[in-house]
């Protein structure tokens, strides 16, 4: 419970203005995380190092992740208060969860993550930033505090939650017996641990334990704790009249609940879906797909990131939303910058500041700011100051990078300030298209030519400081003066 | 009770309507009876009070128990030293005055262009929020404004302008000198912009003449230009050229203030007038004050 509140506070002190120091922990002690990333992105995930402790507790102590840490599994217990119905009813889907982690181990050695469907901290946090948060801030709104905040998708993460929520209608837990790949993970390694739950002597089989035990993890009948199910919860023995279940040292027990055919089944799905997942065709037809800077190339991106929303969480101007199909199906809710929402401000780096996996890289803000993530291309057709000879030049005025020059150009007799953008200045902030006054969308937009995506390496070059540091730069004077007086 | 005694209080009266019988030529001083103006230069830490001093004096616009706006530029989130923003050491000193002269309440806001809590860090802003009585507004919500005719507007019908400052006794705009790429300049004038809500919308009519029907209808009491660093190109957000001038203008006549201050600096590296800024022209135009500098009576000091 306690663990939960830290989750989220975790989630509220991902914002601007607070350092980032614990904001992402939790993500860093998760093991499928290190799992399956380090595979599918063929390198070992330093940041994600610490989850071997977990896996070393569990080794020793069991599954007390599910139990005492996973704020999905707290949440859970929590909605029981309202769902629980029939307690213990008996599943028999429990290897569902087996088949899912080698579905997802299988996906990342053919070079593909799925983890972002499946994960349990990354769909807790991923639905406090696209649900939760935006309705606080709209309530809060609603009294005149704090400020809006909105995402182009939260349907499918809100029904994503309740599903998981609304399957504790069948049986207790259910996710976390039977589909979890991260409980999947952490009971195959439980099965080995010397400190269990166990049953003793006396025994009058009442059957209590049954229906209290969240996890269907007890036999009376054959007076057996499956060590892979149990969480530790300790229910059991708190509620035994008799007493009769301790924990402590003993003997592996109970092998996978999972036969040769499941096993197929889960690795030959993964053929399959894998390959038709791994399509990079959103790179050549969405020009405007801007990711946000300091990501690595797209393959790797698309491996790594594991869609948690942190970064849309942080970003101070809501730019950062997540995709929808943009990238593809398996791209769902991977972040990408809408500038007309709002642009990339310029000494921030938060994003790659809280991103847990690194998918994003953590840049010095001198660095990020180098960091070209496109270009700002003015459609003359729409802007006003080029068809309908109006003073606007909001576009330069916005531009922190002095990337764009507002300069005297004739037209049909008309002479006026229209602004040009200097291509190899521009680093595709999209502050300019932010703030284009015109309706709809902007009259200069970002696309992701130019854009720059290094897996490590420096983007500061030499070239690059010497054109930001042009002293003269080319500055007509502004319509607002008359100079023939 | 530390006010003025009665007889102090009767003489004053008399004096003050004998003087306002006089007729208008004996009391105007010197050549003119044009606005004032007051230019202090120098330490930065005694500019706002010495040239408000010059115009009369903080007591002349705040009384005791008033609730005053203050207006600063915070438009960007560019760093101090940019010269984009006006400067938290001088609205502070503003801040200050108001609070020797009793204010009930001192409110400093703008409606800031950038992400408002950027723009606050980055101005640095809070340094002037020095008292329990002072608080900090930014006017980024719809709600914060209302609706308000702009009379014979031809750019403007109607403008949502900050309710704030329609709730107050004063209002005093602080802007910063600098360049802008569309206005030429942007001091007094052009930073009404920071009190409604549709800037965007001024953009898309003409914008000079636009900014002078939003002078008609948003009237500050006192203009208080901080020049102590012009941004003379790359403005209004910078990077840009920025020079030391330690200045701070201050006057009523809100298109005197403006017109003296295009001739402190240069900008975009040529020399102007008032009368060659067209929103200031356009301001002098519509009768709102006076915009030839020779017609002003301009008092100087070095604190």
């Amino acid at each position: 419970m306690s663990l939960l509140g830290f989750f989220i506070l975790a989630f509220i002190q991902t914002r601007y203005s607070v350092p980032v120091t614990f904001q992402n922990l939790f993500f860093r002690f998760d093991p499928l995380i290190f799992i399956v990333v380090s595979i599918a992105y063929r390198t070992v995930l330093s940041a994600s190092l610490l989850s071997i402790s977990i896996i070393a507790a569990t080794l020793v102590f069991g599954r007390f992740f599910c139990g005492f840490v996973c704020p999905l599994g707290t949440t859970i217990d929590v909605f029981g208060i309202f769902s629980r119905k029939e307690v213990g009813r008996k599943t028999k889907l429990k290897h569902l969860k087996y088949m899912i982690l080698i579905f997802l181990v299988v996906g990342a050695i053919l070079g593909v993550s799925f983890l972002h469907f499946l994960e349990p901290l990354v769909i807790f946090e991923r639905s406090l930033t696209l649900f939760l948060h935006p309705v606080v801030a709209y309530v809060s709104g609603l009294f005149g505090l704090g400020s809006a905040r909105v995402y182009t998708e939260s349907m499918i993460a809100v029904l994503v939650f309740a599903l998981i929520l609304g399957l504790d209608f069948i049986s207790q837990r259910f996710w976390c017996r039977n589909l979890c790949p991260l409980g999947g993970l952490l009971a195959s390694i439980s099965k080995l641990a010397p400190f269990k739950i166990i049953f003793g002597e006396g025994c009058t089989q009442c059957g209590i334990c049954e229906k209290i035990c969240p996890m269907d993890a007890i036999s009376v009948d054959s007076t057996l704790v499956d060590t892979g199910e149990c969480i530790d919860c300790l229910r059991c023995i708190n509620e035994c009249p008799q007493k009769v279940f301790t924990y402590k040292l003993g003997r592996a027990s109970s092998p996978l609940d999972l036969n040769r055919r499941q096993l197929i089944g889960a690795i030959g799905t993964s053929i399959i879906v894998a390959p038709l997942a791994r399509t990079l065709l959103h790179r050549r037809l969405l020009g405007t797909l801007i990711r946000p800077p300091g990501s690595i190339p797209e393959p790797d991106f698309l491996n790594t990131c594991i869609h948690c929303g942190k970064c849309m969480k942080v970003c101070p101007t809501n730019g950062l939303q997540p995709c929808i199909l943009e990238s593809g199906v398996n791209g769902l809710w991977t972040p990408r910058l809408i500038s007309r929402i709002g642009g990339c401000e310029k000494n921030c780096n938060l994003c790659g500041q809280v991103c847990p996996t690194s998918a994003i890289r953590n840049l010095t803000p001198e660095e990020k700011t180098f960091a070209k993530i496109g270009t700002a291309v003015i459609d003359r057709a729409r802007c006003i100051a080029w068809e309908q000879d109006r003073v606007c030049l909001i576009c330069d005025e916005a531009c922190p990078y002095n990337a764009i020059s507002s300069l005297n150009e004739t037209i049909r007799g008309t002479t006026l300030l229209r602004p040009f953008v200097d291509e190899r200045i521009c680093t595709g902030c999209g502050l300019c298209e932010a703030r284009c006054p015109i309706e709809g969308r902007a009259a200069i937009e970002v696309f992701s030519i130019g854009e720059e995506r290094k897996r490590r390496g420096s983007y500061i070059t030499e070239e690059k400081i010497r054109l930001r540091a042009l002293e003269e730069k080319e500055e007509d004077i502004p319509a607002g003066f008359i100079i023939d007086n | 009770m530390d006010g003025i005694t009665r007889r102090e209080f009767i003489k004053i009266g008399a004096g003050a309507a004998i003087f306002s019988l006089l007729p208008k030529s004996l009391i105007a001083t010197e050549n003119n009876a044009g606005p004032m103006i007051g230019v202090a230069e120098g330490d930065n830490s005694k500019l706002v009070r010495a040239a408000v001093d010059l115009v009369g004096g903080i007591d002349r616009f705040v009384k005791s128990g008033d609730t005053v706006c203050i207006k600063p530029n915070l438009s960007f989130a560019s760093n101090i030293d940019c010269a984009a923003t006006t400067n938290p050491a001088i609205v502070r000193q503003m801040v200050q005055l108001c609070l020797d002269a009793n204010a009930s309440r001192v409110i400093v806001m703008d409606h800031t262009i950038h992400d408002a809590t950027l723009c606050v860090e980055r101005s640095r802003i809070e340094e002037a929020i020095i008292d329990k009585k002072v608080s900090l507004v930014t006017l980024q919500q719809e709600r914060q404004y209302a609706e308000t005719e702009v009379p014979g507007g031809v750019e403007l019908t109607t403008i949502g302008v900050a309710k704030a400052i329609q709730n107050a006794d004063v209002l005093i705009n602080m802007p910063v000198a600098k360049s802008h790429s569309a206005t030429g300049v942007s001091f007094g004038l052009k930073g009404l912009m920071g009190l409604i809500w549709d800037r965007g919308y001024l953009h898309r009519v003409n914008l000079d003449r636009a900014i002078a029907e939003l002078a008609t209808v948003i009237k500050p009491d006192l203009t208080v230009v901080d020049a102590t660093k012009a941004l003379t190109t790359g403005g209004p957000g910078g990077p840009g050229k920025t020079v030391i001038l330690n200045k701070v203008v201050a006057g009523i006549d809100p298109v005197a203030v403006d017109s003296y201050a295009v001739r402190i600096a240069q900008w975009y590296k040529k020399s102007w007038s008032g009368n060659q800024v067209k929103h200031i022209r356009a301001a002098a135009e519509l009768g709102l004050g006076e915009i030839d500098t020779a017609k002003m009576r301009i008092k100087e000091v070095r604190v």
